[in-house]
């Protein structure tokens, strides 16, 4: 595809409209990485609950685990990126909300996201082995 | 109303006209489905009317025709479709090749591969089914629409065209193609059976490359 601006009609890069796209992108690729955690996190509750479960066996197999922080660390950034982009779409389809207050309560939506969800992959593999 | 054999709704709309209110206003030019002017609202889903048999949309007998949706109504089933064709334009519809009329033609050969990603696209009759039909276009009224966007796919994938990093940077972002919900009401309900929707996914994809590129 030929790409060449043309001189009448030169156009310089916006980034804003940049911005706009990269996160369209980031929000598609977090629901990429989403869907493969919910299943695992799925598959996992499935084949650990089989003949009952408490929270001391839980922590038992997640405290210290290098692996299950990685898992729900990614978990969680991939949902404090996706959920806060869909809802800027949906406040902004349903109330015609634009702008920079839209985009101030989005990253708002996604630290607090982030703080809890990390807060609380910290709480179930932060303590070393019981 | 009289039931006729092959009866269109255009048929109906016309009756209606002639014979028992000469005031109704409706907009039709070719009646053969090829000019685009005649779409209404046809028991609640857009749809050419001259192509429209009623005995396919009213199987209870009733049938219900309105103005076009997302469109501001003239007068009874006329739209302005004014806000649809300068999205069109918006969309950086307009061709702008390199060469004068002095030049040779430049040859587009068939079997490119360009050319044979727009087979469909470029079938478009501009009708506004797609537009009256699309969710988004109701929740966001600056959304440039399917019709407009296919439109400017045709010509980002046009090798003669010089302007495409202007029309990727009129097509891309909140208002632009990344607006679509890949919800498929335009493909649905194109009376052509085209497909505005890939054409959107084909401009997502090429803005997003550009985007990466730093060239949006």
């Amino acid at each position: 595809m030929t790409t060449s601006a043309s001189p009448r009609h030169a156009v310089t890069a916006s980034p804003n409209l940049r911005l706009q796209v990269l996160l369209w992108a980031a929000h598609r690729i977090s629901a990429v990485v989403l869907a493969i955690c919910v299943f695992v996190h799925l598959a996992v509750i499935i084949y650990a609950v089989r003949g009952g479960l408490t929270a001391a066996e839980i922590l038992g197999r997640t405290s210290g685990s290098i692996a299950w922080a990685v898992f729900y660390g990614l978990f969680v950034a991939a949902a404090a990126i996706h959920a806060p982009l869909g809802m800027r779409t949906v406040l902004s389809e349903h109330f015609n909300w634009r702008g920079r207050s839209l985009g101030i309560v989005t990253v708002l939506i996604g630290i607090g996201l982030a703080f809890f969800g990390w807060r609380a992959v910290y709480a179930v593999v932060g303590a070393g082995p019981a | 109303m009289p039931r006729l054999e092959s009866q269109t709704v255009l048929d109906v709309v016309t009756h209606i006209q002639r014979r028992l209110d000469p005031t109704l206003s409706y907009r039709f030019a070719c009646r053969v489905g090829m000019c685009g002017s005649c779409a209404m609202t046809v028991n609640g889903k857009a749809r050419w009317t001259c192509r429209t048999h009623v005995s396919v949309v009213a199987g209870d007998g009733k049938l219900e025709i309105a103005p076009l949706h997302n469109l501001p109504v003239v007068k009874d089933l006329v739209t302005d479709m004014a806000p649809f064709f300068d999205k069109w334009a918006k969309a950086k519809g307009q061709f702008t090749g390199p060469d004068t009329r002095k030049d040779e033609f430049a040859p587009v050969k068939p079997e490119s591969r360009q050319r044979k990603l727009v087979d469909e696209a470029i079938e478009c009759i501009g009708c506004g089914v797609c537009y009256a039909s699309c969710d988004v276009v109701t929740w966001r009224p600056d959304y440039l629409g399917p019709a407009a966007l296919n439109r400017a796919w045709t010509l980002v994938n046009d090798v003669r065209d010089i302007e495409q990093r202007d029309r990727l940077a009129a097509v891309a972002g909140d208002a632009g193609c990344h607006a679509c919900h890949t919800q498929m009401s335009c493909t649905q309900r194109c009376p052509k059976f085209l497909d505005p929707a890939k054409s959107i996914a084909g401009l997502k994809r090429l803005t997003m490359s550009a985007a990466l590129k730093g060239e949006l």
